[in-house]
């Protein structure tokens, strides 16, 4: 089976004109993370952070039309200022989010006077962790979404393209 | 609580074996055999992978007893599309408010910066 094996789940990557340390700090700082986290017109109304190995956050956010999301999670890995793990959670998941927890890591590159941070995000918490050197999702996905755009049913070729 | 639709797609997804089946079904409909093939595991084995995803609506099995086809279906692959592109917005987002906010920060902290 030609599924490779060097690619998994979501990913996001992105260089920023930044030291890599004050990128760190503004992922595990609540003063910072409440400046920049969630979609564009969304407000941070509620951060509490325990950035260690097994502590706890509990983020609130409203959105523009006024509709509060609340998620939360435990940190898995700490390490300064390279990597963070987290799960992530949404407490008041609605119809098109699923309920279980999700596993995500973000990785912090130096890269010239910048940082290339790298976010991977799996479905299952559990799962990641088992299927960290077995076929990836994000190459199942492509092909799938490729099987999805080629059957020629226009709502799911609508959203076949999962890939950038 | 019942799990929701998307939930249950996820579960029968997170295992290697049945998200290798679903790629191989991507390209055409196969028999039991032919799903067994590439994998080193006996056919109850690939039998029981192809209920949990039959289960989970992502595979129907053709009537005739003899020949009885998995074909891939694909609107439970839509949510996870759709579920994929949400976070992918969600994080895009975030991270294009987290650029803004750095240069914000870094100007403040640049002393020929300020104002007074």
């Amino acid at each position: 089976m030609a599924v490779s094996t060097d690619t998994r789940e979501l990913v996001v990557t992105r260089v920023v004109d930044a030291p890599r340390r004050l990128v760190f700090k503004t992922w595990t700082q609540p003063e910072h993370i409440a400046r920049w986290w969630g979609p564009q017109g969304f407000t941070t109304i509620h951060c509490e952070m325990d950035v260690r190995v097994g502590g706890a956050y509990r983020f609130g956010m409203r959105s523009p039309q006024g509709t509060e999301r609340w998620k939360r999670g435990v940190y898995r890995e700490i390490v300064e200022p390279e990597r963070i793990v987290f799960t992530f959670a949404w407490e008041n998941p609605g119809t098109d989010v699923p309920h279980n927890e999700l596993l995500t890591t973000v990785t912090f590159d130096e890269e010239g006077d910048g940082t290339r941070l790298t976010l991977r995000q799996t479905p299952f918490a559990s799962a990641a962790l088992r299927d960290s050197h077995n076929a990836g999702w994000t190459s199942t996905f492509e092909r799938l979404a490729e099987y999805l755009v080629t059957t020629g049913d226009r709502s799911n070729a609508a959203s076949g393209r999962i890939t950038r | 609580m019942e799990p929701d639709p998307l939930t249950s797609t996820f579960a029968a997804l997170a295992d290697p074996t049945r998200r290798a089946i679903l790629a191989r079904l991507s390209s055409g409909e196969a028999s039991v055999t032919e799903l067994a093939a590439p994998f080193e595991m006996s056919l109850p084995a690939i039998s029981k992978h192809l209920k949990v995803l039959e289960r989970a609506g992502l595979i129907t099995r053709g009537r005739d007893a003899q020949w009885r086809p998995c074909r891939l279906e694909p609107r439970p692959l839509k949510g996870v599309a759709d579920w994929l592109e949400h976070y992918r917005v969600f994080w895009e987002q975030s991270l294009d408010r987290l650029e803004g906010y750095l240069s914000e920060l870094q100007g403040k902290e640049k002393p020929r910066g300020r104002k007074h």
